[in-house]
């Protein structure tokens, strides 16, 4: 008896929706028996991993602002993914996109404009933009690799934030540690749920939920850079600029996870900081992709991946589980996705070989 | 001048993870396998290197273990995409931060414990050479081994049969198949060693650099090492002087800072990123040479057709 | 939940008058158990940041057994996280939480302004609030100490010094080291590099080997692991532990250190806390008994007199008489800071940012 895969002559539908469902079910398996060999009650652990955090309104007004910025950035990368642009480097782009943020929130200039927090949004974005152009350049120009120069800046970008808060923007009257001052009242987004967190950048991501729908689905530029990722070649030959595709597809990462960075500083942490965040371009990928890329998908796999978090952290109050159960699942999550993925693209065919008539099952 | 063979040592010394790691990754890549999880399997191979070590107490049982966990994980990998067809650059990423989250959850007893006995058993040559012998004798013998490697990856892909095949097989997995290579049992043989010297890099790393464990101790390297196979346009010695090269401006900059040269140390700790993309861009220009050079099949999967 | 609760049984019981309420109040406060919360960045180790916290607080719980209990959450990175987690603990009926450096102060600060009957305590924090107190631990005296043994064991007058990242918590760990050294060999210099991280071990060992190569012979530092005195004891150097104690894993070739001990941190919050008389303060404390920090048992190869000099300075500092940050003190680039007679304040102390004569290397001018 053999298991053979054979590809079907259509993307299965069905299996699309199916197989994220797949995955989670098969993470859940896992940490089931994780928890179980860890010597903590299976069921309690879940309560606490996936329920606890979300039993208050504070609780979900946590999850959505966690959510907030995996899918805005998820939203950007995924334009880029569609076409094979791989931008690894949303980490960097976020920070600068924070830095420039914080350049007009500290910059005496700006201080009493009723447009500061709108500067701050468009200088993230171009922050973003400015950090990714620089992949894109390297690629269309010189053909280097796009993975590899958006992650070196990646790096380049984290020690700039460190050093401007060591040095010239460090807080003077904040007993030089390193911490900008802190952002004025105009300069931060206004809260959208009293006594929670929840604040305005999450109509950003609603934005761009709806923007990137629109271009992704809907619109012809959108079709081009999908045409130009399933098949170089026949792009080609249908005149759409695969040069054009590079730069949107990294430029519209980059804006995403500037603004990001603008949500993040002038939002929960209202100042800058040597890291401005916990991994978010990192842990967007994996949105994006559990997302299957496509912005509804990508609300959910957000919300999934901010439980995650939530939920490792709830974990650990309340159950004394490792604090590293979190990061486990979110790349065991995406492995299985990947798994799962392949009754996307292919059938299961058990073959019983024999002499007499092959019996077989498809899925 | 006296200051030469510290350097020199310093640098020997930070390139070696880096050598293991992508001299590994450039076999994978020649059969047509792309694997991003570099970091990934070399953080999985420094933590089970280092609680074997600390268990037995056997510098290279640490680091056949190592091996064989970061094989392991390469096998994940594998049995995705070649076996279940996955997206290459999507698993390569998903395995980066598996392995970074596994490494942490079997790591979580250890962090901060120390190795005492980082064995530095350089060689000590019976006759007295003014220059090398000295330098012989502060490296540790996995440095030796790096070279080893080096001799072995280049005879393997130039000399031997096997590494014709296999280069075959990233060239044109199609003709490979068709002449009768078992192409996806080639692939699989190829990631599973990018795994093993993964691991055996982040070994180095964690029993014989730090000698301790921290959560994220490669701190990168595994990243650098795959733009390391890239700029040495998948040629074993071009990745020794990258490696090299990337670990030298490393400790140059720390020799600079101490000895009083005042700048802006986040820029000098900037250096080897920027160098890297310089590099990187030097390189691939030659938009001819990287065709010459890459694998043809790199990154697509390959279905043999029933 | 519980706080809740005890604030609507003080609003209803004080309609019934205060006299008969007074000591019903006072018991209110006084805790049968006493629930606490600890955040830390990173994980907890065997050695280092958060293992001398996490002796910190199970000392705590040793003091008052049965009547403490400590939530422990680890490895939250980032700042916009420790503000939810120490929300999600003050919730969860924690009395009295924790941070345990100084990147918590911010986070800590937000939340300890919602939750005005939760108390608070942060590690390095520099502000405080009626509910948010800090503990900082004065170790330029304790470096001072290793600095006069290092002046005295160095052959080759240069010492070196491995910086994570110029915080004022390390320079002035920095300038009492150099101060301590000069002023028992008054030819000592310490080169400095820095190494921009907490968390890569290897980039520990090459800055030692660089330092190392370059003629230190006493090495010293801030990242919190034991690394840099392996790698100083594998070249023949001597290493100052910092932090916590690394004496297991460098046998021979540690002099002593200057490390954390934030026990009576943990042991009187939590005593002021069951006792009901819990108030912000900001302790800064260094040497000497209810201290933050201490010395390293000395190694047995300093010779006795060395030692002996070393004890009667701790003592002098523990009775003030000997002021660390005493005047005339001049910066490397001569400006003087502190005028003969004078000595440093608190708060200058605290926000340090200049190193003094003696001290070569980078560093960040804001």
């Amino acid at each position: 008896m053999q298991l053979r895969l054979e590809p079907r002559a259509l993307q299965s539908r069905a299996m699309r929706y199916a197989s994220p469902v797949i995955a989670a079910a098969l993470t859940l398996v896992m940490g089931f028996i994780l928890f179980a060999a860890l010597g903590k009650n299976p069921l309690a652990a879940f309560h606490a991993f996936f329920i606890a955090p979300i039993n208050s309104i504070n609780g979900v007004a946590e999850l959505f602002l966690k959510a907030s910025p995996l899918v805005l950035i998820a939203i950007g990368l995924a334009v880029g993914f569609r076409s094979n642009i791989w931008n690894i480097g949303a980490e960097g782009q976020l920070t600068v996109g924070a830095i420039a943020a914080g350049w007009v929130a500290l910059n005496p200039a700006f201080a009493d404009s009723p447009l500061l927090l709108a500067g701050m949004i468009v200088a993230g974005a171009v922050g973003g933009m400015a950090w990714a152009a620089v992949p894109a350049f390297l690629r269309t120009r010189f053909n280097a690799n796009e993975i590899l120069v958006s992650l070196m800046l990646t790096y380049v970008a984290q020690l700039l934030v460190n050093y401007l808060v060591f040095g010239p923007w460090r807080d003077p009257q904040g007993f030089n540690t390193p911490q900008s001052p802190l952002f004025a009242d105009a300069a931060l987004f206004p809260i959208l749920i009293e006594n929670t967190r929840l604040n305005a950048s999450v109509l950003l991501t609603l934005v761009a939920v709806a923007v990137g729908w629109v271009f992704l689905n809907k619109s012809f530029l959108g079709y081009k850079t999908r045409v130009v990722g399933l098949s170089s070649a026949a792009a080609r030959y249908a005149g759409f600029s695969e040069k054009r595709t590079v730069w949107i597809g990294m430029l519209a990462g980059g804006a995403a996870a500037g603004l990001a960075g603008v949500g993040e500083v002038a939002g929960p942490l209202g100042q800058l900081f040597p890291t401005i965040s916990p991994g978010y371009g990192f842990t967007a990928i994996i949105v994006a992709f559990v997302g299957r890329l496509d912005p509804v998908g990508i609300v959910f796999a957000g919300l999934l991946m901010s439980l995650l978090y939530l939920g490792g952290d709830s974990a650990q109050i309340s159950m004394g589980l490792p604090a590293a159960a979190a990061s486990l699942f979110q790349g065991a999550l995406l492995f299985f996705l990947l798994g799962a993925d392949v009754l996307v693209n292919y059938r299961v065919r058990v073959i019983r070989a024999g002499p007499v008539a092959r019996r077989s099952f498809s899925a | 001048m006296d200051m030469i063979m510290p350097v020199v040592v310093a640098t020997l010394g930070a390139g070696t993870p880096l050598i293991f790691a992508a001299l590994g990754e450039l076999v994978a890549e020649k059969s047509g396998v792309l694997n991003l999880g570099v970091e990934g399997m070399m953080l999985v191979g420094a933590i089970v290197a280092f609680i074997t070590m600390l268990g037995t107490g056997q510098l290279w049982l640490g680091v056949a273990a190592a091996g064989v966990a970061g094989a392991l994980m390469a096998l994940l990998f594998a049995f995705a995409t070649l076996t279940l067809q996955a997206n290459q650059v999507a698993a390569g990423l998903a395995l980066a931060i598996f392995g970074a989250g596994v490494s942490a959850f079997i790591g979580k007893g250890y962090v901060g414990v120390t190795l005492q006995n980082a064995a530095n058993g350089g060689i000590s040559l019976p006759i007295d050479i003014p220059l090398l012998g000295p330098l012989l004798h502060s490296l540790h013998p996995l440095v030796y081994a790096s070279w080893l490697l080096f001799a072995g990856v280049t005879w393997f892909l130039t000399r031997s049969r096997a590494g014709l095949v296999l280069r075959a097989v990233g060239e044109s997995p199609a003709s490979a198949h068709a002449v009768g290579y078992p192409v996806i049992r080639i692939r699989y043989f190829a990631t599973l060693f990018g795994g093993a010297m993964a691991g055996v890099g982040g070994a180095y790393l964690s029993l014989v650099y730090a000698p301790l464990w921290l959560e994220g101790m490669v701190a990168g390297r595994g990243w650098i090492a795959l733009a390391l196979v890239v700029f040495a346009t998948w040629r074993p010695a071009r990745v020794m002087l990258g490696a090299y090269l990337f670990g030298g401006i490393t400790i140059v900059q720390y020799f600079a800072q101490s000895a009083g040269i005042a700048f802006a140390t986040q820029f000098m700790s900037m250096l080897p990123y920027l160098a890297t993309i310089v590099v990187l861009v030097v390189i691939s220009r030659d938009v001819a040479m990287i065709r010459r050079n890459a694998p043809v099949s790199l990154g697509k999967p390959f279905h043999p057709s029933v | 939940m519980r706080i809740v609760n005890r604030r609507d049984f003080l609003k209803s019981a004080s309609s019934l008058g205060i006299a008969a309420i007074g000591a019903r109040a006072v018991d209110a406060f006084a805790q049968d158990v006493l629930n606490v919360g600890v955040v830390h960045q990173f994980p907890i180790g065997e050695v280092g940041w958060e293992t001398q916290h996490a002796l910190g607080y199970k000392a705590m719980e040793a003091a008052f057994p049965g009547k403490v209990k400590v939530t422990v959450v680890a490895d939250v990175q980032q700042a916009q996280d420790s503000e939810r987690v120490f929300r999600e603990l003050a919730s969860q009926g924690n009395k009295l939480i924790f941070g345990t450096t100084f990147s918590h102060m911010a986070p800590m600060l937000k939340v300890a302004r919602t939750a005005p009957n939760t108390y608070f305590d942060c590690c390095a924090s520099v502000t405080t609030l009626k509910n948010m107190g800090a503990f900082e631990a004065r170790n330029y005296e304790a470096s001072y100490i290793a600095g006069v043994i290092a002046g005295r064991m160095t052959r080759s007058n240069i010492l070196g010094w491995v910086g994570a990242f110029p915080i004022p918590q390390t320079v002035w760990r920095m300038n009492g080291f150099m101060i301590g050294a000069r002023s028992v060999n008054p030819k000592a210099v310490c080169n400095v590099i820095w190494i921009n991280t907490w968390n890569d071990p290897a980039k520990e060992k090459d800055a030692v080997g660089a330092l190392i190569s370059q003629g230190a012979d006493v090495l010293a530092g801030s990242p919190n692991t034991p690394v840099q005195g392996v790698a100083a004891e594998e070249r023949g150097a001597w290493s100052i532990a910092n932090c916590s104690d690394f004496s297991k894993f460098v046998p021979k070739k540690q002099l002593t250190g200057d490390i954390f001990d934030w026990r009576s941190a943990y042991v009187d919050s939590a005593r002021d806390a069951l006792a009901g008389k819990w108030k912000a303060q900001d302790r800064f404390r260094g040497l000497g008994e209810g201290g933050f920090c201490a010395m390293v048992p000395y190694n047995a190869a300093i010779p006795a007199e060395v030692v002996a000099d070393a004890r009667q300075r701790e003592k002098d500092i523990v009775s003030g008489k000997l002021k660390v940050f005493a005047g005339p003190l001049k910066d490397r680039d001569g400006k003087q800071h502190v005028a003969a007679g004078a000595s440093l304040s608190d708060k200058e102390i605290r926000s340090i940012n200049w190193l003094v004569a003696g001290i070569n290397g980078p560093f960040p001018k804001s």
